[in-house]
């Protein structure tokens, strides 16, 4: 498991007045959920793990390492993005020569490439679409092979920005999957998310975002039971703590209708 | 005959030109008009294609072969489209590409229309004013619509299609880019639009199942259930892999069906209130 370190980073776009600054947060969960709103600094922090954009202050260390001391070849094999809008990382011609571009960067064996692009694309349920040009998917099957692109390089950690966003519910429960397999085989798996219901029944630690600023790191429960964090990063709650609330005048913490299910009779 | 109060499909099919197989496949299927009529189901249904068929861009736009009919109110989007679509609103599920793009500001993109309808300047800056303040777009008048965000775009885009007042508007995923404020605050200003047939996809099953009068599911094609939300969401084919409320998930759980309807569960707010009010007072 990776540990990613962050001190006193600081980042401010040339053309812009906002300003990410975060003082410490050490990241060693397999699964992390980034949370806020629209402007929160989500994105930012995200090109900064990724080496993207370079901090004017401070590091992100990973393993003890500072990130701007690792060769392109070693931040491929450490850290993968898989973008929120999946054109912006599509190019090539076809589905599988997609899959095979980055790997290829990193492999000389012809034949491995092949196997693993293969065993990517079947991950992703995208096998039948290997021969089609990537900008002739759908969207939510182009996000899917953006997802086996990152895979086929098997990185140790991987960052989604908002996975669930324009997929349909076959394809949120094939990548919340891959994900959960992803995290009980050693690797961490990061994502961006606005989608609460989803954060709340996925990830073990939340990391919530407001004006370029660290608001909460703690679990998904500890999150949801402290109202101003969760304001203050402008979400809502899980819906069924809505629901608790406003039919049962119920405030306890509920991540999920089956976690009502199992406090119920304790909550009685 | 034509049923003026209904918005009805019959037997309709459509293939795109230059595909073989048909996206869209003998749908028949009628509702009253001034309904909310949600449109579910996974990818390739053909919901985007029932959307383009509804608003009349299939076939007069994008060209394929249309079978059956569509009839909304006395008019129709295939026979007489350009007096239907001077009724209809259409949200793209991609904002961008709806924008004229020939708007300096997000003022004038939403005047863009109404210009074309020869709408006179004071009234125009007044539907603009109101539009701006129902989509919480106010602030961003000034703005380029370059500079603004995906929830901003898509409210951008919801605006233009409602400012000439249709009686008909169709929404392609319209909340996608949304936070999950925007999307609340955009289902309950949804909830308050009147005399409009509202045609909507979305993934949001929860916040359909509160507004909606209809749901249509959609698998490969085929139109394979229609009814209330109530009614849809509890005969549901685990094989059509359609998501379900949170609330029916709950109810299922805790075993809380309907008072009046024992074999059904709650599948919103209301429902919900009803059934636990009768078990608690049990």
């Amino acid at each position: 498991m990776s540990t990613i370190q962050i001190s006193n980073l600081h980042y401010q776009y040339p053309t812009s007045d906002f300003q990410l600054a975060i003082d410490q947060l050490s990241i060693a969960d397999s699964l992390v959920a980034i949370v806020g709103q629209n402007g929160a600094g989500k994105s930012t922090l995200f090109k900064l793990l990724t080496g993207l954009v370079q901090p004017q202050k401070g590091a992100v260390k990973i393993n003890q390492r500072n990130l701007a001391t690792l060769t392109p070849e070693e931040r491929l094999r450490t850290i993968g993005i898989v973008f929120q809008d999946p054109s912006s990382q599509l190019f090539n011609p076809t589905v599988e020569k997609e899959v095979a571009w980055s790997l290829s960067q990193l492999e000389s064996d012809a034949e491995l490439v092949q196997a693993t692009v293969k065993k990517a694309l079947a991950s992703v349920g995208l096998t039948k679409l290997k021969d089609q040009n990537p900008f002739d998917l759908s969207l939510p099957e182009k996000k899917l092979l953006t997802i086996a692109t990152v895979l086929a390089i098997n990185p140790q950690i991987y960052l989604f920005d908002e996975p669930m966003m324009s997929l349909d519910w076959p394809s949120q429960r094939l990548v919340t999957d891959l994900m959960q397999y992803l995290a009980q085989t050693g690797h961490q798996v990061i994502a961006i998310t606005h989608d609460m219901d989803w954060a709340a029944a996925t990830f073990s630690k939340m990391v919530a975002l407001a004006a370029g600023n660290v608001v909460f790191e703690g679990t998904p429960t500890n999150f949801f039971s402290c109202p101003e964090p969760v304001k203050k990063a402008g979400l809502l709650p899980p819906r069924i703590m809505t629901i608790a609330q406003e039919v049962f005048n119920d405030h306890h913490v509920y991540l999920t209708p089956q976690d009502y299910a199992e406090k119920y009779p304790a909550h009685q | 005959m034509a049923n003026y109060q209904k918005l009805s499909i019959n037997q309709l099919s459509f293939t795109y030109q230059h595909d073989r197989v048909p996206v869209l496949n003998d749908l028949t299927v009628s509702v009253p008009l001034d309904h909310i009529i949600g449109i579910i189901g996974n990818h390739h249904a053909g919901k985007t294609t029932l959307c383009r068929v509804l608003a009349g861009i299939v076939p007069h736009i994008i060209a394929g072969n249309l079978v059956g009919s569509c009839q909304l109110g006395d008019q129709s989007p295939v026979q007489d489209w350009p007096a239907y679509n001077q009724q209809t609103g259409f949200v793209l599920q991609d904002p961008h590409s709806q924008l004229s793009g020939l708007a300096d500001t997000v003022a004038d993109e939403i005047a863009f229309d109404l210009l074309n309808h020869g709408v006179e300047e004071t009234a125009i800056q007044q539907r603009v004013a109101a539009v701006a303040a129902q989509l919480q777009l106010t602030a961003q008048l000034q703005q380029s619509p370059d500079s603004l965000s995906g929830g901003q775009l898509q409210r951008l885009a919801i605006a233009t299609a409602i400012v000439t007042r249709p009686t008909v508007l169709i929404l392609d995923d319209p909340t996608s880019e949304m936070d999950p404020q925007g999307r609340s605050d955009f289902f309950n200003w949804l909830k308050t639009v009147t005399h409009t047939t509202i045609v909507i996809v979305s993934n949001e099953i929860d916040e359909l199942c509160e507004i909606a009068d209809e749901l249509w599911v959609l698998e490969k094609g085929h139109l394979v259930s229609h009814g209330t939300p109530l009614q849809v969401m509890n005969h549901l084919s685990p094989k059509w892999q359609v998501a379900t409320p949170t609330i029916y998930q709950l109810a299922s759980l805790m075993n809380w069906p309907l008072a009046t309807k024992p074999t059904l569960f709650p599948v919103n707010f209301n429902q919900l209130r009803r059934c636990v009010n009768v078990n608690h007072s049990n």
